[in-house]
């Protein structure tokens, strides 16, 4: 594949495959930051148009779409604290408190970078290392799998600052809203009180709508903070980061790149589990774990390098196993059917032309798009300027026109109310959201993995505990949970000693 | 007048709830494949932690909230507002069902930005056209330029005539 990226190079400074990359890159970018709708969105759209189309001016189109799509979610994020797809969610926690402490270009900045060096190195990592990767997915068994969506939600779990048992009580609410509808194995159907809006289950838009858009300008409102946050708009122009910013958050950036790119090559995984889960990592190994939530520049590079880079982690098992890495790339595996292409592991053998296009592409338009973003960063926070009144009415409407054309039902609409108010009674009772978000999202899959695993393994349990990754998994699950609670309880003992 | 622990009020609300869990979880007509265990295992699972993490917090969050002496959520006028911006949300769903996405959007846009202004002071008329614009690009751009459908609305259903 390799040798073939001269070649796929020649292809897309075609001008007519260039100017398209570009031009969807762009719309991708603003679709992902609007909440409520999303690069996938922009790709859905775009599909029947790609029918009719050179299969290289549509993968021009599609790929550069999803890129854009998922770099432009963190500009609502930073901006007004509402993520503008789940890959974003992790960005809110850090970026809009900078946003609120005057810093808004600096949080733009991290988030233009992080999105570029996530996307940009996972498509390097993916082009050299795809096929060996992709056999060690081969290797992983829903015993492997189930441990992983575990280990993700208790790392999770650690990322509430209070309560660690409020944390776990926002996972299980979670894990039981993703057991309404039918279930996965035997189609079952639970919860659902004969309605069938809930036979396909909750919509993740519509919660993500409810629990954090609605919530927060309910909330807001209701305790009169309509101030939109200040503006530095001395720092607007340029590059907004030094050297040394990078190299402090050298490690952060690392470990959120593999970490994006290892959730991302896993089937069904995407990048909105991996922000969360890159988060969590990054405040665990900071010296200054108390600053997170703050404001605080690890915060913003761990979710955005993370969901970038799950970009590139996603395309590997597409392109060699023909499997998804996440929902958008469902949609990218279907155009290549519909152009009589078939992704699997003969895919590179038999096209290493357009598999190189495609990596060039993602490449290539994360590079444009970072540009893009650069040099038009300075007027994102014109967004901030508009009075509070008009952009939250507007922003309400949007969520609302969101929540409908994800599966075009009112029943939806109604639903972001009912879960607004469930986000209104998270918040009163101190709950964090987030375990709530990442349970939900993953609840279907660790119920069908473990379900599957007791399956295959003839009903023994011990399977889950007797292959080594899993047991590895399932005891970092473990200690994430009971880990800070012992540290806390020796840190404790040792000051009443010491007095 | 004695101030609620938050903390014990939501244990009783989850309490209740992995109640009702386990009750309808019951009600689920078992399908089983070979050697799984079955549509009502993760339910119980998610039940079960539910009551589990609610007793706990109730246990050991619930005094510390008692000793720090709990801060009121939001005043009575904050829980005023929160009503009323739930109600017009409400509204602006059922509008949206029986009149239509394109009117509901216009009128909804105008009412939150009413609402949402507070005590400031803002031009109605400038109000009024952001309203009816931001309503009709969001309209016409998803039903005409992304062919996504959007609520036409049911009573002009119902009265045969036909929306734009």
């Amino acid at each position: 594949m390799i040798a073939a990226i001269p070649e796929a190079l020649g292809i897309m400074f075609q001008p007519m495959n260039f100017i398209m990359m570009i031009l969807c890159g762009v719309i991708g970018c603003i679709l992902g930051a609007i909440p409520g709708l999303s690069g996938g969105l922009g790709i859905t759209l775009i599909l029947p148009m790609t029918f009719a189309l050179d299969t290289n001016l549509s993968f021009s189109m599609l790929v550069a779409m999803y890129v854009g799509g998922v770099s432009g979610s963190f500009i609502a994020a930073v901006l007004i604290g509402i993520p503008g797809s789940a890959a974003s969610i992790g960005t809110c926690y850090d970026g809009y408190p900078m946003t609120k402490n005057g810093k808004a270009a600096k949080a733009l900045s991290i988030g233009i970078m992080g999105s570029f060096i996530g996307n940009f190195v996972s498509c390097v990592v993916a082009v050299l290392c795809s096929g060996a990767i992709a056999d060690v997915a081969l290797m992983l068994g829903p015993w492997e799998y189930f441990a992983l969506c575990l280990m993700a939600i208790t790392m999770v779990v650690g990322l509430s600052n209070g309560s660690v048992f409020k944390g776990l009580l926002s996972a299980f609410l979670g894990l039981f809203l993703s057991c309404i509808g039918g279930d996965l194995v035997t189609n079952q159907l639970r919860f659902t009180f004969g309605n069938t809006n809930l036979y396909g289950g909750i919509n993740v838009v519509v919660l993500l709508m409810g629990i954090f858009a609605l919530q927060q300008v309910a909330t807001a409102y209701a305790k009169g903070q309509q101030e939109m946050p200040p503006v530095d708009a001395k720092s607007l122009s340029g590059f907004g980061l030094t050297l040394k910013d990078f190299t402090d958050n050298m490690k952060t950036i690392v470990v959120s790149l593999l970490i994006g790119l290892f959730i991302g090559f896993l089937p069904g995984m995407g990048s909105g589990i991996s922000n969360l889960i890159a988060y969590g990592q990054a405040k665990r190994m900071d010296k200054h774990p108390e600053k997170f939530g703050t404001g605080y520049d690890p915060g913003i590079w761990a979710t955005e390098v993370s969901n970038n880079a799950g970009v590139g982690g996603a395309m590997i098992p597409m392109i060699s196993l023909g499997i998804p890495g996440d929902a958008t790339t469902v949609l990218l595996l279907s155009a290549m059917t519909i152009k009589g292409l078939q992704p699997g592991p003969m895919f590179i053998q038999t096209n290493p032309t357009l598999a190189a296009y495609i990596y060039v592409i993602m490449m290539i338009s994360s590079i444009a798009i970072v540009f893009i973003e650069l040099f038009t960063k300075r007027w994102f926070p014109l967004l901030l300027k508009a009075p509070y009144h008009y952009l939250f009415s507007a922003i309400l409407v949007i969520c609302f026109m969101g929540a409908f054309s994800s599966t075009t039902s009112m029943f939806n609409v109604y639903l972001v109310l009912v879960l607004g108010m469930l986000g209104i009674l998270l918040d009163v009772f101190g709950m964090p959201s987030t375990p709530l978000m990442l349970a939900f999202i993953l609840g279907g899959k660790i119920e069908s993995y473990f379900r599957m695993g007791c399956s295959y393994a003839r009903g023994d349990l011990t399977s889950f505990v007797t292959r080594p990754i899993s047991l590895i998994f399932i005891l970092i699950a473990v200690w994430s949970v009971i880990g800070p609670m012992i540290m806390k309880l020796i840190k404790s003992r040792k000051a009443g000693k010491n007095a | 007048m004695k101030k609620l622990n938050r903390t014990y009020i939501m244990g009783i609300v989850f309490l209740v709830l992995a109640v009702f869990i386990v009750i309808e979880t019951g009600n689920i007509p078992e399908r089983l494949v070979s050697n799984e265990p079955g549509p009502k295992f993760f339910p119980y699972i998610s039940a079960a932690g539910i009551a589990l993490f609610a007793i706990l917090s109730m246990v050991f969050d619930g005094p510390k909230e008692v000793k720090t002496g709990n801060k009121p959520y939001l005043d009575k006028a904050g829980w005023i507002r929160m009503a009323i911006i739930l109600a017009e949300a409400l509204v602006f769903c059922i509008m949206m069902q029986f009149l239509g996405f394109w009117i509901a959007s216009m009128v909804g846009t105008f009412v939150f930005t009413w609402t949402l202004k507070g005590e400031k002071k803002i031009n109605v008329i400038f109000a009024v056209v952001f309203s009816i614009l931001l309503g009709t690009i969001c309209y016409f751009g998803f039903t005409r330029g992304f062919l996504i459908p959007l609520p036409s609305g049911s009573l002009w259903d119902m009265l045969g005539i036909e929306m734009l």
